[in-house]
């Protein structure tokens, strides 16, 4: 994970002020615009091969947006994402589904991200058989060599192979997050964008997910960008950790750095908040508890966007909008206390 | 890892080693069905239904569409056959001509009775009545007939043992030298000229004018059926402009036709008289197979029967046609018109439904609007015009009925792929690269079908309301063809008098009615049960 | 209001081998086969388990609420105050619910009425339990609210719950339960729709409440962080069973059923850095048609034993106030029994 040479290498995937604005319209038959969700607000980042960074934030900070815009299932207000050095964004079709191969999404829902009417085997195959479609696919395949690395994935992510021609209904939570895992790398992708693909499980499941993940990183050498809400997870599958709220990124550190050294109000309240499942610590705890709710994302801010909520506000902060700073290697942060 | 090839199926179980049964959601669905009795029940009149109309050519049903004008209007029934029905409503007649006119006397008591029933149009009961009260008295002596009447009941009876039925089955024509047989009508026209000059004795010249002349008469009355109500004048420029349009071929196989009707009239005739002796002698069982022969080149089979045996298990309608195979045939228009009908707009529906709710944005707003504006059109007028634009006939009326009723299947479509367009699994396909084309059909659509599969059950019986509707206002179907609509817009009008013909196809519609009602409603219990099972 | 049905060291509540089934098409799911616990006064009541375990059954169980069918309580006594909820007659039931037993959801737009005001739902809450005037009532509608912590209270009382943010309408949905003055608070999963910042508002606030109106609480979650900060007991269920329940130190710092130790393990912890592998259970959990007569956690331990496969393990007493139901407790007579 500490690998020396780990600067030395080529960003996999680089996010540069990327915005994603949902219009809101409004007008009884001509429809105008009336103003925007800002649900990714401008956020830069490089993603490194092989690394995990994990996006934290609370529901509605744009987390699950900046995924699907670097996925392109929503088109960028602005900025680029560059993968492999080509930018998605002004590519074209045919160039964006040819790189797009390498970038794969699980998703939050186990219960809603299966197409409940196909089988198993159909929803795993599924991607092979677009591209195979398209002529896409780097090798062809007949229609035995995808029924066998159908069955080649649900082995490798944990299912017994004699389920393949089952329905996802029946399977339990955990089994079918193996089966969105298993579609995800059916077409030997090098990025996986995670969404919040432990937060619908049990806790028992979570973990072997969380393990299932982390052994097919080290095996494959995948890249993950990693998306959850709770921190404790965060930091075990994480290498580098964005903060995010409200569509901007507060604060970017290494995995560990937040819990040993959060600088941001907004992180060290998140932390705070967090439970920890052991009572003698838990009841010791002192909590910064944040007032108030996630503003709407629907007003256009001059100042600082967690002005309205942070314990530690000042003066410069209602007018000016912090910039990402960087206060060490690997820490950086949005906020004037650092300036 | 195991060698795949040596490697028996892998078992299926659950970590408590208890077998897992496969389960899909469809087979769910059926399981559900299966528990639904009234749904199970309707399962199979439904099937009934289909398969009476699609075996209607093969049932031993009179034809519906043969016109016997003697057998008007008559009564239903199992046991009596057509003549003792006739013969018995002659009798009932004289009988109560008898009575009007005073040689046969009633008591006080019953001639109020009987000018009661005659006051409140009640003439059935009328009829009843005399002809059980003349049969009694008949037996008794206390009444005759008059020597005029005794004669015309003599006459009707040896009428209705003497008047056949022939249909011919086949037309062969045996050469002279060869001795081979082949069909009549696989003959050239000019070899068909030469035979019929050769059977009826007349010489070419007049046999050309009479062709001639009824070829004309037979394109007049088809100009008039398609445009009535025009100056003669109008006509005669009409039909000729329509010969000369005429192609050579086409004129040769109107003369061909016209040969063979005169040679098949001949041939009815001649058996009529051969085997109308047989009748009134009682010497063969009827129907009877025969061959025929005019001479020595052209013969026939002819099937004959003796057309007062059959019997009306329903009736028969103003025309004397077979009420049974009246609503058979019927149903088979409606039923067809019901599927086909759904099927096209649901077809339709599914598209532009699926297209609006997915694509949304210009496009949805487009289709919207249309849909708007359509439903906003009174849709009874609209199949009216349509039906009056592209003249009456089945095909118009699918056409018409289809084009309005995707309307609602549309919108229900795009309000099911809103909801799901937004689901992960959508988004996933989106993710992968899937196109438009397939998230719709291989994603969208298969999780609407169960909504729309019930939707199209509920939507048969609506079909067919509406196109029965149509045809009892007299747009629908025309004659000779039938819908149940149709029968029921015909049985209306005299339903007084006789009450089968409007209440048999009624019942045949409403038990299929039902039957489609209760299936939609158990498929829609068993796509959707409102405790599926979790805790 | 009752002076001398609660008197001594009886407990407030005390579920007696509660049995709650569903008759699906499949099979009988015994979602709740034969639990007990007590709960004091002012006690706070935890109780953990997977999704399907039966821990929200269990609740919807002791307010009567279970749709029957396909569901019925088939056994057992729940005694509330001394007397059996299971017994009481509909009317005396609804006096029981909302009054003396109150339920928070874990979506409280499901359980708030989106057409009418917070007010109009609130007072009609109250004087559905108590004798008071509507301008009493509203008074202590705004009172609740501003417990509750809701910033203007007099004016966001008139509003529509769709006005309120998630967590504000949580704590609404808690103002609702507590106004009757209840002694027994609910709350399944109170705070899994809601972000970490707003959960610890939210347990802050029940937690606080409770001590100052000395209510009972029982509050369904599957975090174990959760239970950690709130509950002074624990019950861990699991398959419809409880198979620990022990005072929350005692528990965490000693599990004694592999199932606890694993569930306790198996989340990463924010405390302590980790490196490599979780530790996890493995397989899936079991689905609670037709289960067999044995251990239900049998196939996911990795301590199991042979007489694990066929017989359900007695409830053994290891610590006070400290019972596991697992055959590594139980002595060797018990396992020859069979």
């Amino acid at each position: 994970m500490s690998d020396s040479d780990m600067n030395l290498k080529q960003p996999i995937l680089e996010v540069k002020d990327l915005k994603q604005h949902f219009p809101i319209e409004s007008g009884l038959l001509l429809k105008k615009q009336v103003g925007a969700v800002r649900a990714v607000d401008g956020i830069s980042f490089d993603l490194l091969p092989g690394e995990t960074l994990g996006i934290v934030g609370e529901s509605g900070c744009g987390k699950s947006t900046t995924v699907r815009a670097i996925s392109q299932l929503y088109t960028p207000t602005s900025g680029s994402v560059i993968l492999n050095g080509l930018d998605l964004i002004n590519a074209s079709k045919k160039e964006t589904l040819e790189a797009r191969k390498d970038m794969q999404m699980i998703f939050q829902d186990p219960y809603a991200s299966l197409d409940p009417r196909m089988t198993v085997r159909t929803i795993i195959a599924e991607p092979l058989e677009i591209y195979k479609r398209r002529g896409m696919l780097d090798t062809q395949m007949s229609r035995n060599d995808i029924e066998n690395r159908v069955e080649e994935l649900m082995e490798r992510v944990g299912l017994n192979r004699a389920f393949k021609n089952r329905y996802p209904h029946e399977f339990s939570g955990g089994q079918r997050q193996r089966i969105g895992i298993a579609r995800a790398l059916a077409l030997n992708p090098k990025i996986i964008l995670a969404d919040e693909p432990v937060s619908a499980l049990d806790v028992s499941i979570q973990s072997q997910i969380l393990n299932l993940l982390h052994e097919l990183q080290q095996e494959l050498g995948l890249t993950y960008i990693f998306i959850a809400h709770d921190l404790a997870v965060i930091e075990y599958i994480s290498t580098r950790v964005a903060v995010m709220y409200l569509g901007k990124i507060m604060e970017l550190s290494r995995a560990a750095d937040p819990y040993k050294n959060p600088l941001h109000p907004y992180t060290k309240a998140l932390l705070s908040a967090a439970p920890i499942p052991d009572p003698v610590i838990e009841r010791k705890r002192q909590r910064i508890i944040l007032t108030g709710d996630v503003p709407s994302p629907n007003v256009e801010r001059h100042g600082c966007y967690f002005y309205d909520r942070c314990p530690s506000r000042m003066a410069k902060c209602k007018e000016n909008i912090p910039q990402m700073k960087r206060v060490d290697e690997h820490h950086e942060v949005a906020c004037f206390l650092y300036e | 890892m195991l060698n795949k090839k040596t490697e028996k199926k892998p078992q299926a179980t659950n970590q408590f080693n208890q077998a897992v049964a496969g389960n899909s959601l469809t087979r769910d669905a059926w399981r559900r069905l299966k528990k639904n009795k009234m749904a199970v029940i309707s399962i199979f009149i439904v099937v009934i239904y289909i398969l009476l109309a699609i075996a209607a050519p093969i049932l031993p049903i009179y034809p519906y569409d043969e016109i016997v004008l003697d057998h008007q209007n008559l009564p239903p029934s199992f046991t009596q056959n057509a003549g003792t029905l006739l013969l018995e409503k002659r009798l009932a007649d004289l009988y109560t001509q008898a009575w009007r006119s005073g040689s046969l006397e009633v008591s006080e008591a019953e001639e109020e009775m009987l000018w009661t029933w005659i006051d409140a149009n009640e003439t059935n009961k009328v009829w009843d009545y005399m002809l059980e009260k003349g049969e009694q008295m008949s037996a008794d002596g206390s009444f005759t007939f008059s020597a005029t009447d005794q004669r015309r009941i003599e006459r009707l009876e040896e009428k209705l043992m003497s008047e056949l039925k022939v249909s011919i089955k086949s037309l062969w024509y045996t050469d002279p030298i060869s001795n081979e047989r082949e069909k009549l009508s696989s003959l050239t026209t000019e070899q068909l000229i030469d035979l019929y000059l050769d059977l009826s004795g007349t010489d070419i010249d007049t046999l050309k004018d009479q062709y001639t002349r009824e070829i004309e008469q037979q394109l007049l009355r088809g100009i008039k059926d398609q445009n009535p109500e025009l100056p003669d004048a109008e006509y005669q420029q009409m039909l000729e402009r329509e010969i000369e349009r005429l192609s050579e071929s086409r004129f040769d196989s109107l003369i061909k036709s016209n040969i063979l009707t005169k040679i098949t009239n001949q041939i009815v005739n001649d058996a009529n008289s051969h085997l109308g002796q047989m009748a009134t002698d009682e010497s063969v069982l009827f129907p009877v197979k025969e061959e025929i022969s005019l001479n020595d080149t052209i013969s026939a089979e002819v099937e004959a029967s003796r057309i007062n045996e059959r019997i009306y298990y329903l009736g028969t309608d103003y025309q004397g046609r077979d009420m049974l195979s009246r609503i058979i045939y019927g149903g088979q228009v409606s039923i067809a018109i019901g599927f086909v009908g759904t099927i096209t707009s649901v077809l339709i529906g599914i598209i532009l439904g699926a297209l609006a709710g997915y694509l949304g944005g210009k496009v949805d707003y487009i289709i919207m609007r249309i849909v708007d504006i359509m439903y906003g059109l009174p849709y009874m007028l609209l199949v009216i015009i349509a039906m009056a634009i592209f003249g009456r006939n089945i095909l118009n009326l699918f056409f018409a009925l289809a084009i309005i009723s995707w309307l609602t299947v549309s919108r229900m479509v795009r309000g099911q792929i809103m909801s799901l367009k937004n689901q992960e699994f959508i988004e996933a396909a989106r993710s992968m690269g899937a196109s438009t084309w397939r998230i719709i059909f291989k994603h969208l659509v298969p999780n609407s079908l169960s909504v729309i599969i019930v939707f199209s059950t509920l939507r048969i019986p609506a079909f067919i309301m509406t196109e029965s509707f149509l045809s009892f206002l007299g747009l629908g179907v025309s004659a000779p063809f039938a819908s149940w609509g149709s029968l029921v817009g015909d049985g209306v009008g005299s339903m007084a008098l006789y009450p089968w013909k409007l209440f048999f196809p009624a019942l045949a519609m409403t038990i299929f009615l039902f039957a489609m009602n209760f299936l939609g409603d158990g498929l829609r219990d068993a796509f959707d049960p409102q405790s599926k099972n979790q805790l | 209001m009752k002076k001398n049905t609660n008197k001594g060291s009886a407990p407030l509540l005390d579920v007696r081998n509660l049995q709650t089934y569903f008759k699906t098409d499949e099979g009988i799911v015994k979602a709740v086969d034969g639990i007990s616990f007590t709960l004091g006064e002012g006690e706070t009541l935890g109780i953990v388990g997977e999704s399907g375990s039966g821990k929200s059954v269990t609740n919807l169980s002791i307010m009567r609420l279970i749709q029957s069918p396909p569901g019925k309580i088939v056994g057992g006594q729940i005694l509330f105050e001394g007397k059996d909820i299971l017994t009481l007659s509909e009317k005396e039931l609804r006096h029981v619910r909302g009054n003396e037993i109150s339920m928070i959801f874990q979506d409280p737009m499901t359980s708030l009425n989106p057409f009418l005001r917070i007010s109009t739902q609130m007072i009609e809450t109250i004087l559905l339990h108590q004798k008071m005037t509507k301008k009493e009532a509203l008074k202590k509608s705004i009172d609740m609210l501003k417990l509750v912590g809701i910033p203007a209270a007099e004016e966001r009382v008139h509003n529509y719950p769709h006005q309120f943010s998630g967590g504000m309408r949580q704590r609404v949905m808690i103002g609702m339960a507590l106004s009757c003055e209840a002694k027994v608070l609910i709350a399944d999963e109170p705070t899994t729709a809601l972000d970490v910042t707003i959960q610890a508002q939210i347990l802050e606030l029940i937690n606080e409440l409770a001590k100052k109106l000395n209510t009972a609480v029982i509050l369904i979650t599957h975090d174990l962080g959760v239970v950690a900060g709130m509950c002074d007991t624990v019950c861990v269920m699991y398959a419809g069973k409880i198979v620990e329940k022990a005072k929350t130190e005692d528990l965490y710092a000693s599990p004694s059923h592999p199932y606890t130790f694993g569930l306790i393990q198996s989340v990463p912890r924010l405390d302590k850095a980790q490196d490599g592998k979780l530790y996890s259970i493995e397989g899936q959990p079991p689905n609670v048609i037709d289960l067999p007569e044995c251990c239900p956690f049998h196939p996911r331990c990795n301590k199991k034993m042979d007489i694990c496969t066929y017989k359900y393990p007695p409830v053994k007493k290891v610590g006070e106030n400290h019972e596991v139901a697992c055959w590594l407790y139980a002595d060797e007579k018990e396992k020859s029994s069979t």
